[in-house]
């Protein structure tokens, strides 16, 4: 396990040279010039365009400006964004409101997801089953904006009992809704998928036998069935782990939570790259860690999945 | 098989999740019938993150614009509700031949550090911007004071070229000198009528002392003379002012402090502010302008008025393609409902233009576009014909561009529509909306001059003036002429304008010169914004000037709600 554990973290290296290299890259071949529009309809003085270029090394190139990023990124510097504004800071106020978000969705999502699927998986046919199926369809087709501009108007607008917005603390008691809105079509990804995996393995071997041995049903259903059965949804968690951190851009646009979906926006449309990378980089980072940490996981769950 | 209790509550939240993540909400907003901004004295008004600092010289957006009008006072402000130019921090602003400036400021004026504002203050300011090693964007505001070709130098072969540009002569404008500590005099170039008007434009506040120890630290801590002060600022959330004890000015602000609530979205600050947690804001999103629904929703809380921004569509004159000629560009300017578009898809929120100045400025004449910026299909059939036999073929496909980050698309579509219509199938070409994923490719495009087709270009007024809708848009050369229009003989009578002595002559060769535009067409008037705002039930008193801002003095806290 543990020399496993290593060379997955070895192998992190090249992985994120390579995409930190590319996402550089694309973001250099962008077309238009990140200055030409920050003046609106009148152009920028050159003398102001040629200072921004210089202070971030605009006019290097681009094997140039990809060493002088990797060299800040290992020293920590971020140094500052087009506005000026120190970049780390901005990410340090952002994230840990974005991971607080994303790991509230989450958790909705498996505690809502699982156990619906495990319920209608367990009850194949059954009411509750019909049920899951139907609710599950209904959010599945519902996209995220309609979800929130209807949670929004219905309990900020119509009934109060929440204000539209989040605050700019963002505690968790606020981003409940937010986070609901984002889990919402994952959790039903999340029912279905627990479901499916209930169901194929309510027939195998394993829990026939466990049945035929006189198991309680808790501990079969528990123990044995659950445990196996959540392998996949593992692997979707986990992933939704990473893609959650890139922020959710529309929930957070909707109600006003200041994480790093709305940072990221802004900074693609103002093609502030010192904010862009950063923020692509880090969430390459995000994904392989999870990715790595969903697969040590397994290995608990399953016994027969050894790592060497 | 037996299902737990546990396992039947979870499904139970499953299907009622709607509900139950409902009851898990923060409070809402009182309803005691008390007013809670009274306690405090706060307001919050919406906002967005400023692109630059609090140094005057350096903005140009209107986000930062907006709260640095609040904390900086300049020379001269606009009256909230006619535009006109009133003295503000100035005393006395004479002149004799609008060359040769005589400035007194009013005496005892402060700054928020306590030291008083001098006639210095403005002159070191002014140079600092006007330097062009400071690389500040509001640079070319000084270009009609003496000495601006020695302290500002161009790159000789723009910013892409290799050159460096050369380091400035001096750093002090020759234009500028101190008389005395409340007087300062400023010499033109040349005699610009304008001048007066101009001097409430952002650019021309001053600067204290304090900015020149450390001009980076003072952009995020400012030290300001106006009506309001700066707290702080927490970046991509809020930026707070508070009302400084020292202003001078007649009207005191109203309220204690103002929150600047920045908004990643219009739809959310709209929903804030209909269920009163936010105080103000003046954009209303689309989705609530249609239909009048935010009519509905705000009912006298719903500020309806005018602001100085107008839309048009501009031809790449330099192209041969697409530039068209003279008649081409009538046709198809007769071929557009301006009234049906602004009806239909702005909901009157916008009003069509018939001339190329805003309606609320100084020196707007209507009808000056007149018949061309009528719907006419028939007119609009004949001018095509004579564009053709002129030697003019139009491409088979005519592009309108436009960025499309914003919401452009549908105006754009319905003006194509309205376009191809008009002139029938029989045209030889077809009118489509094309769009530029984002406004800094688009302007790159532009700025490079390598735009086919028609483009979308707006103008947002820098001070209520005509001068302001012609000198920078259609003079040859000017710094936002996009099509590269050049007409000698306009030139010349906005250069005669320019110089004008009296300013009521001035205004009338400005309005001749913008009617030698309806000859030429180079840009197609559209329509001039509408400007609707909202505020909560907390507030009263608001007024919205013709810039689309808050007046910040104007705003107050009801004393019962």
């Amino acid at each position: 396990m543990g020399r496993y554990t290593i060379r997955r973290l070895l192998q992190l290296i090249p992985v994120l040279l390579g995409t930190t290299f590319l996402i550089n890259y694309m973001v250099w071949q962008l077309p238009g010039d990140p200055f030409a529009g920050r003046c609106g309809q009148r152009p920028c003085p050159d003398s102001y365009v040629s200072a921004m270029r210089s202070q971030f090394g605009l006019d290097q190139p681009i094997l140039v400006q990809y060493w002088q990023f990797l060299k800040n990124m290992l020293t920590g510097n971020l140094g500052v964004d087009f506005n000026q504004v120190p970049v780390a800071t901005q990410l340090g106020d952002a994230w840990p409101i974005t991971i607080r978000l994303a790991l509230l969705a989450v958790a909705i999502e498996a505690v809502i997801g699982i156990s619906a699927g495990v319920l209608s998986g367990l009850k194949r046919g059954g009411f509750i089953d019909n049920v899951v199926t139907i609710s599950t369809l209904f959010l599945l087709s519902l996209p995220v904006f309609v979800t929130g501009f209807l949670l929004q108007w219905l309990l900020g607008v119509q009934f109060q009992v929440i204000t539209p917005t989040v605050s700019d603390e963002a505690p968790i008691m606020e981003l409940i809704v937010p986070a609901f809105v984002l889990a919402s079509l994952n959790m039903a990804f999340t029912a279905r998928l627990t479901r499916t995996s209930i169901v194929e393995n309510r027939r195998s071997d394993y829990v026939r036998t466990a049945i035929a041995k006189g198991l309680t049903n808790r501990r079969v259903v528990g123990v044995h069935l659950l445990r196996n059965s959540l392998i996949p949804v593992l692997t979707f968690l986990g992933t939704e782990v990473g893609s959650l951190m890139s922020g959710a851009i529309i929930t957070e646009g909707i109600f006003n939570i200041h994480g790093i979906g709305g940072l990221l926006y802004r900074a693609i449309t103002g093609q502030d790259y010192t904010i862009v990378v950063p923020i692509a980089s880090l969430l390459v980072l995000v994904y392989l860690v999870s990715n790595l940490l969903v697969d040590l996981l397994y290995g608990v769950l399953d016994p027969r999945i050894r790592y060497e | 098989m037996r299902v737990t209790k546990g396992a039947k509550i979870a499904a139970g939240s499953a299907l009622l999740a709607l509900g139950v993540a409902a009851c898990g909400g923060g409070s809402g907003s009182s309803s005691d019938g008390g007013n809670p901004r009274t306690a405090t004295g706060t307001v919050y008004i919406r906002g967005c993150e400023p692109q630059t600092g609090f140094v005057p010289g350096n903005i140009n957006e209107t986000c930062g614009g907006t709260v640095n009008d609040f904390v900086y006072s300049k020379l001269v402000k606009y009256n909230p509700d006619t535009a006109a130019p009133e003295l503000d921090q100035a005393a006395s602003i004479d002149t004799t031949d609008n060359k040769v400036w005589t400035i007194k400021l009013k005496p005892g004026l402060k700054w928020s550090d306590g030291t008083p504002v001098t006639a210095k203050n403005y002159v070191d300011a002014w140079n600092y911007t006007a330097y062009s090693p400071n690389a500040q964007i509001g640079s070319s505001w000084f270009a009609d004071v003496e000495g601006f070709d020695k302290v500002n130098k161009a790159d000789p072969d723009g910013p892409d070229g290799p050159k460096q540009a050369p380091t400035p002569e001096t750093d002090k404008l020759s234009g500028l000198e101190v008389v005395d500590d409340t007087t300062f005099k400023v010499t033109l170039n040349a005699p610009t009528a304008v001048f007066r008007t101009k001097l409430g434009y952002i650019t021309f506040a001053p600067l204290p002392e304090a900015f020149f120890k450390d001009p980076k630290a003072f952009a995020s801590n400012p030290v300001t003379n106006g009506p309001f002060k700066f707290v702080k600022w927490d970046h991509n959330s809020q930026i707070v002012v508070s009302a400084n004890p020292d202003y001078a000015g007649a009207e005191k602000p109203k309220v204690k402090q103002i929150v600047y609530k920045m908004y990643k979205d219009d739809d959310a600050a709209y929903a804030d502010l209909v269920s009163n947690n936010l105080d103000f804001t003046e954009l209303i999103p689309p989705s609530a302008l249609a239909g009048d629904k935010w009519k509905t929703d705000l009912g006298d809380r719903a500020i309806e008025g005018q602001q100085g921004v107008i839309q048009t569509v501009s031809f790449p004159l330099y192209d041969k393609e697409f530039g068209g000629n003279a008649d081409f560009r009538k046709a198809i300017s007769l071929a557009v409902d301006r009234k049906t578009i602004t009806d239909k898809i702005f909901n009157k929120g916008r009003v069509p233009l018939d001339s190329w100045v805003s309606p609320i400025v100084e020196g707007y004449k209507a009808g000056s576009c007149g018949e061309w910026c009528t719907y006419d299909p028939t007119k609009a059939k004949d001018y095509l014909n004579k564009a053709k036999q002129e030697g003019y073929t139009p491409p088979k496909e005519f592009p309108i561009w436009y960025n499309g980050d914003s919401a452009h698309k549908e105006w754009v579509d319905a003006m194509a529509n309205s376009i191809n219509q008009a002139l029938g199938a029989d045209a030889g070409f077809t009118v489509v909306g094309r769009s530029m994923p984002t406004f800094d490719e688009f302007r790159s495009v532009i700025t490079e001059h390598k735009i086919k087709g028609m483009f979308r270009t707006g103008w947002q007024m820098d001070y209520p003036h005509i001068e302001d809708f012609l000198n920078p848009l259609v003079k040859t050369g000017a710094s936002s002429n996009d099509g590269l229009y050049s007409n000698k003989a306009l030139d010349e009578k906005l250069h005669e304008a320019d110089v004008a002595t009296d300013q009521n002559q001035s205004v009338t060769l400005y309005q001749e010169a913008e009617a030698m535009l309806a000859n030429d067409l180079p840009t197609i008037p559209l329509w001039s914004y509408g400007l609707q705002a909202g505020t909560s039930k907390w507030v009263t008193g608001v007024k919205v000037t013709p810039f689309g801002e808050l007046d910040p003095l104007s705003i107050s806290i009801k004393a019962a709600a």
